[in-house]
């Protein structure tokens, strides 16, 4: 009857008791899961929004695609003095065409450059809109598909030919309910017959990838300016090949651009899978000092549970006592109280858990970011919020069952 | 472990030149000093003393509560002198019903809950224990008032809810302090009407009391003083100082 049964005991009745006690003493258990109930939320919220940023920043990655690399003399992400990159020298056209020849392996090559125009039709405009030059390879590289009319040809690349492949939001803006195709539109005064239009991507870090305007790039060149550095958009056949191409190119560009040798590369090979490693290292010392926030409000919390757990063993004192005395041993009594602990504190962690959760919910929807909150962080709040009161619990537990029954009996 | 020896054979209890010693700030009191008796089952015995002569001490050695510091206790022929703390809790449980001066009923649980709780610890199942306590109960005549909390309930009916409790595990003894130190005298007089009951039933008894009107009720009384047995005998002769006992007592 006892040994297994015994511990069977221990922890029934260690539950029976904790409930109990918990319904017992609803307002000072209210009050108790606050401070782990707040530590959790807190903990949750930031998780949530994280989370929800890393995945939306991902998901928005992977629409610029990552059979991609972009060959420039500037790096996306600038470290350091922006001076000297832009002292490179300038890739051009002519670069590009000996790349072309020297990489078999790129399977679609486009320069591309871009700035920002106002664009308008009849009596509707739209400012800073992205105005970028690119070849007819470019539709294969970026992603989109063409929603109607076409893309740019070669020929319109040749001959500069005044055309122009609207971003969804600049068709939905100018053109409600009616086709664009056939149209012309003026960017920055100047006249461009609109052939097609693309789908639509969404937001990249908040910031719409569809307000843009896509022309011929000799044509771009030719209306505002050839001076420009421009950079080069480049697909290889998938993913995997990526770093292999990458390893590539810098000896193909050093040859191209005549670096000598033991200096630096005058370029850079961005990749969106790069600017995510970067946007990685910047959330990642947020994601430690929220966490670390988190940490020390379930640090208060803790506390909390063990001051209020000390009080309810001295309150029971005498209870403590009759049980000892009706048998109940030490394990019992421990059980009991740490049962009551963790119990308290998990109630604490799913009342966190449910706020931490809404709290998210509300910032994704008033916000642009993107709360994401996964299973594993809801059990994983509550199970944590448990643990810290099992944690805070050992200490009272302890005083608990080492009191002597003699004199527990007497307490009055 | 539970060897038996000559003197404690048959016997339900035999203590052995049993001391207490406690250090209070430095000091050494001697609670109890070389205390021998034996207790057969089915006796019902006072052990009677003024406040200061170790009584309680000997109240807490006999419920496995405190464990003496010299000599040997014999429960039910096994040695529980030198039992660990966990030994102690399952000896407690299964040897002993402790009824109290204040009753000691846990407030926030009903009269039945109460009574079920040694089973609890014994490991009972929930079905049976609530049998069990009911039978309990009937015996103490309290069924009417089993869903009631301490607080709704008399003096005499807590104190009787206590005795059920004492019961309901079956102990071989059941052991009251001051059982009707906090009652008016009629109920008092219930209680120990209910202990006599119980006596004629074969349980065996004991009452520990500074009260010698009370345990001069009881067939046999073992008075203590300064720590050491001063006489041992019929109840009436011990408490109340008559006959032989009394006169061994005076010798001593």
């Amino acid at each position: 009857m006892r040994g297994g049964s015994a511990f069977r005991v221990d922890v029934l009745e260690g539950a029976r008791i904790a409930l109990f006690s918990l319904r017992a003493n609803r307002l000072r258990t209210v009050l108790t899961t606050m401070g782990i109930g707040i530590g959790v939320a807190t903990l949750l919220a930031i998780v949530g929004i994280i989370q929800g940023l890393n995945t939306s920043f991902h998901r928005q990655l992977a629409s610029f695609g990552a059979n991609t690399l972009y060959v420039s003399k500037f790096p996306w992400m600038i470290k350091g003095d922006w001076w000297k990159y832009r002292n490179r020298k300038n890739f051009t056209l002519d670069q590009v065409a000996r790349l072309r020849t020297l990489a078999p392996f790129i399977t679609a090559m486009s320069p591309s450059v871009s700035r920002l125009s106002d664009v308008s039709y009849g009596g509707d405009q739209m400012s800073t809109v992205r105005i970028q030059g690119v070849n007819h390879e470019y539709l294969s590289i970026s992603g989109f598909d063409v929603t109607a009319g076409r893309f740019l040809t070669e020929s319109d690349e040749e001959v500069s030919r005044p055309v122009a492949v609207l971003g969804a939001d600049v068709a939905d803006r100018l053109f409600p309910g009616v086709s664009p195709v056939g149209r012309s539109i003026r960017v920055d005064n100047r006249t461009f017959q609109v052939v097609g239009t693309l789908s639509r991507k969404g937001k990249v870090v908040n910031e719409s990838m569809d307000l843009l305007v896509l022309i011929p790039f000799k044509t771009f060149l030719r209306n505002f300016g050839r001076w420009r550095a421009f950079e080069i958009a480049m697909a290889v056949e998938d993913a995997g090949q990526v770093r292999a191409a990458e390893d590539q190119l810098v000896g193909i560009l050093r040859r191209i651009r005549s670096t000598p040798p033991g200096e630096p590369d005058d370029f850079n090979i961005n990749k969106p899978e790069a600017m995510a490693q970067t946007y990685a290292q910047l959330t990642g010392a947020l994601y430690g000092v929220a966490v670390g926030v988190g940490l020390i409000t379930l640090l208060v919390g803790g506390i909390g549970i063990m001051n209020i757990m000390l009080v309810s063993v001295r309150e029971r004192t005498r209870e403590i006592g009759v049980r000892r005395a009706l048998g109940a041993r030490k394990r019992t009594i421990v059980f009991q109280f740490l049962m009551e602990a963790a119990s308290v504190s998990a109630v604490g962690g799913l009342l966190g858990t449910t706020v931490g959760l809404g709290t998210a919910k509300v910032v994704s929807l008033i916000t642009p970011l993107a709360a994401d909150v996964q299973l594993s962080t809801v059990l994983g709040g509550v199970f944590f919020a448990a643990l810290v009161g099992l944690l805070f619990g050992i200490w009272p537990a302890a005083r608990a069952a080492n009191l002597d029954p003699v004199e527990a009996l007497r307490y009055e | 472990m539970s060897q038996v020896s000559g003197a404690g054979e048959g016997r339900l209890i035999q203590v052995d030149d049993i001391t207490r010693v406690f250090h209070v700030g430095g000091e050494e009191v001697r609670a109890l000093r070389g205390v021998s008796f034996g207790i057969s089952r089915g006796e019902w015995v006072a052990i009677i003393g003024q406040s200061g002569s170790g009584k309680s001490t000997m109240m807490n050695v006999l419920g496995c509560l405190d464990t003496p510091t010299s000599g040997r206790y014999m429960l039910n022929g096994k040695d529980v002198s030198r039992m660990t703390d966990d030994e102690l809790a399952v000896i407690r449980n299964v040897e002993i019903g402790f009824i109290f001066q204040t009753f000691q009923l846990l407030p926030r649980e009903t009269a039945l809950a109460n009574v079920e709780l040694p089973l609890v610890y014994r490991g009972v199942s929930a079905r049976e224990r609530r049998e069990r306590a009911k039978a309990a109960l009937d015996k103490v005549q309290l069924t009417h008032r089993m869903h009631h909390r301490p607080n709704e309930l008399s003096g005499g009916q807590r104190q009787r809810v206590a005795i059920a409790r004492a019961l309901v595990a079956e102990p071989s003894m059941l052991l009251a302090d001051e059982p009707t130190g906090n009652l008016d005298s009629a109920t008092g007089e219930e209680i120990v009407r209910l202990f006599e009951q119980l006596h004629h039933a074969g349980h065996t008894l004991v009452l520990v009391t500074h009260e010698p009107k009370l345990a001069a009720r009881c067939p046999r009384a073992i008075r203590l003083s300064d720590g050491q047995l001063v006489a041992d005998g019929p109840g009436r002769e011990v408490a109340l100082g008559v006959g032989a006992a009394a006169l061994a007592a005076g010798g001593a």
